[in-house]
């Protein structure tokens, strides 16, 4: 349910995102006035971050938790119930800002003291979405950690628990300690509009940086929500692939906690140009930068699990491949936006939003694409169609990089982002043509990708219950699942891990 | 010596030109013995059909925690000696103040004179498109001596908006209740673009300015254009 939520707010996010695109394609307002693109770039923006980059991995975990714990269900069914609606009841609500009449043009951020301006659109619309979104996030949270916490099966031990959970831990522990802060901040905004108090509000002695502090206190830790699921996605796929236990196993545990604390320490990185005191930008930016070591660490183990390995080139793992080698761009290019000297000309550019596009954009979505396929014979019991599906990848990646590179080149040249519109300067109109090209092209990948999910649960071929032979947990059982996934609850014996390979080809020759 | 078009904008250029030749070298780094190890190991039926196994290699995981590490932390420290020169303008430099409102930028000079540059000025009516710069009004546009660093007081009227000069490379937001600041030089003459780069409304994309650059004895003229009056109580003040 989780997961075709996600993936239905996905493409209405994704159709915002060819609009906005069209609208640049030339300088001038061809197809929307100023007030449309307003409103298409807050939708695009809070639907991609919230519903697709945030609530696909809830499904996914959802899913994969108990599973690969080899629990019957989670800790708390009924509140993960009550987390769904929520997250249902936030959807409807996001829904309705698409009629006429409940714009929200204050985009996903929302500074005041812009958003308590008549010109942002309704607020406490707003407010009241990002608190169900919030409720539903912490529920879901707590209540996967508690599961992750107390019901493993006899024998898996946290050493010995899937790289995914242990992504996925850090994930909604980050979520405990960051929601709280946005939810103050929206409720503070929320007070300064209708009650008149003056937290943000510098006519009256607020501050308006207090509201960005808050914010990316909690909205810079965030993507780290998004991406560390999916290092989790890519470290199961690499390994299965691979036939071999990921290196440096130990490593990338502690580089997901590294990540996870560091992600907190780091938040003054939006504001370098903010009017923050100067020396706080400096000491943000060593913060900033650090990261990139862990992160680093994460990339060089993958890249030396493929090291004497058997590897096997299915779909789900040239969709990871792929994410790494997204992810490397991005993550190259987000190195120098921590570094004020280079911040202080690309701010707000164009360059930002190419670099989140290559991280969060691509390489979280062909991670998850990658996970689709490679847990589509578990949920559904059928194979997707091997043909379409890299007919796919080869069309996102070429339209990704035709697209967000440029992106990359125009925001060097200085073009900030947010425009409807911008002036006639030779290069930058061409490197927008080029985009909204590649756009196009992503466009098609995308449609292709998520026609072949659809068509397959009715005419793909049965699918084995391990047809990635992988001794992980959640392959043991047939696909798809019972409906109590276990009838009893399994004990692990001593020389099973879910990347012993050799484990599993033992336990077939007994047989 | 190769002339310099804007300051800070050379520091700007000479970061850029550090980060992406590292970033080039990571990126080899990763990506070749990646791109080996694909072809090299992948599964052939009767040549590699076992992975082996190497679990971790301490030696390894170190050189790759440390590394990376050096890099950081020279890049960080590169930036905070360039960005102490990018963010402090030189003494000598002229004060203007810019108050940004929805949508357009109001410059003071010191002598009292303003100049107001909003979206009705930068934009063609029938067409509701950007104006080239030289077609927009010379009253709409902030003139500016070339050669001259120019240290910019920056406040907001109403919403966040942020000045950016395009040329110089360099921005900072103007925050309502707050001054900021920021210094930027243009040494040729010309017409530039100033952006906003703060999302503040409607009309975000067309809150832009001209700056017109001009030899400083063309600037002075233009400055005290009109101004006799007030210059002189200017002066006064001081």
């Amino acid at each position: 349910m989780y997961g075709v939520t996600s993936l239905v707010f996905f493409l209405i996010a994704g159709l915002s995102a060819l609009a906005i695109r069209m609208e640049l394609y030339q300088p001038g307002l061809q197809y929307m006035g100023e007030d449309t693109y307003n409103k298409a770039l807050t939708i695009h923006g809070v639907l991609m971050q919230f519903w697709w980059a945030v609530g696909i991995w809830s499904s996914f975990g959802n899913y994969l938790l108990p599973l690969m714990i080899g629990a019957r269900d989670v800790a708390f069914p009924r509140l993960n119930a009550l987390s769904y609606w929520f997250f249902f009841a936030a959807s409807v609500l996001a829904l309705i800002t698409l009629l006429p009449g409940n714009h929200i043009r204050m985009l996903w951020t929302g500074y005041p003291p812009f958003s308590l301006n008549e010109n942002a659109g309704p607020v406490a619309f707003y407010a009241l979405i990002i608190h169900l979104l919030g409720a539903s996030s912490l529920a879901g949270a707590i209540n996967l950690v508690v599961t992750n916490l107390t019901m493993r099966a006899p024998g898996i031990t946290l050493k010995k628990m899937n790289l995914f959970l242990h992504s996925f831990l850090a994930m909604n522990v980050i979520q405990i300690l960051g929601v709280p802060a946005l939810a103050g901040a929206v409720t503070m905004l929320l007070m300064d509009k209708y009650f008149h108090t003056a937290f943000f509000d510098p006519t009256r002695g607020g501050d308006p940086l207090l509201y960005q502090n808050l914010f990316w206190f909690y909205s810079h830790p965030v993507v780290y929500v998004m991406i560390l699921p999916a290092f989790g996605v890519i470290s199961e796929i690499v390994a299965t692939f691979s036939r071999r236990e990921i290196f440096g196993r130990t490593s990338m545990i502690f580089a997901i906690w590294g990540i996870a604390i560091l992600g907190f320490m780091v938040w003054i990185h939006h504001m370098f140009t903010s009017g923050v005191p100067d020396w706080i930008r400096i000491v943000f930016s060593y913060t900033t930068v650090l990261i990139g070591v862990p992160t680093g660490i994460k990339i060089f183990n993958w890249i030396f699990t493929l090291y004497k390995g058997s590897i096997r080139f299915t779909t789900p793992m040239l969709y990871i491949l792929s994410a790494i080698f997204m992810f490397l761009i991005g993550g190259l290019t987000g190195i120098p936006l921590g570094l004020p000297a280079f911040d202080i000309a690309v701010h707000d550019s164009h360059f930002v939003v190419a670099h989140f596009h290559y991280v969060l954009g691509m390489a979280l979505t062909l991670a998850a694409f990658g996970g689709f396929y490679y847990w589509y014979p578990k949920y559904t019991g059928r194979m997707y169609s091997e043909l379409w599906a890299k007919v796919a990848l080869v069309l996102i990646m070429i339209g990704s990089n035709l697209f967000y590179f440029l992106q990359f080149i125009v925001g060097l040249e200085g073009m900030p982002r947010r425009y409807a519109d911008y002036p006639a300067i030779e290069s930058w109109v061409r490197l927008h043509e080029l985009q909204t090209v590649g756009a196009m092209i992503l466009g098609i990948g995308i449609a292709v990708a998520v026609l072949n999910l659809v068509f397959s649960t009715k005419f793909g071929k049965k699918a084995e219950d391990n047809p990635w032979q992988s001794p992980s947990l959640e392959w043991l059982i047939p696909s798809p699942p019972p409906p109590h996934n276990f009838d009893k609850t399994p004990h692990m014996p001593e020389d099973w891990d879910p990347y012993n390979y050799e484990w599993l080809e033992k336990q077939h020759k007994k047989q | 010596m190769k002339e310099v078009l804007a300051y800070p904008a050379n520091y700007w250029q000479t970061m850029y030109e550090i980060w992406l030749f590292i970033a080039v070298v990571i990126y080899l780094v990763v990506f070749i013995p990646g791109a080996y190890f694909l072809v090299k190991y992948r599964y052939r039926k009767g040549v590699n059909e076992k992975a082996q196994h190497v679990h971790e290699s301490k030696a390894l995981e170190v050189l790759w925690t440390i590394i990376p590490t050096i890099v950081v932390i020279y890049l960080a420290t590169q930036s905070f000696a360039f960005y102490r020169i990018q963010r402090n303008a030189p003494e000598n430099a002229m004060e203007i103040k810019v108050t940004a409102f929805m949508w357009g930028w109001e410059f003071e000079y010191p002598n009292g004179k303003k100049v107001f540059s909003f979206f009705n000025s930068v934009i063609n009516p029938e067409t509701n498109a950007y104006l080239k710069p030289e077609e927009v009004n010379d009253m709409f546009k902030a003139y500016i001596p070339a050669d001259t660093p120019i240290k910019v007081l920056c406040t907001s009227r109403d919403v966040i908006h942020s000045f950016y000069v395009h040329p110089a490379k360099v921005t900072e937001d103007c925050v309502p209740g707050r001054i900021t600041h920021m210094w930027f030089q243009i040494n040729k003459p010309g017409e530039y673009w100033a952006f906003c780069r703060e999302y503040c409304g409607t009309q975000h994309s067309k809150m832009a300015a001209v700056l017109k650059v001009v030899p400083k004895e063309e600037f002075e003229k233009w400055l005290n254009e009109g101004m006799q009056t007030n210059n002189t109580s200017y002066k006064q003040n001081l």
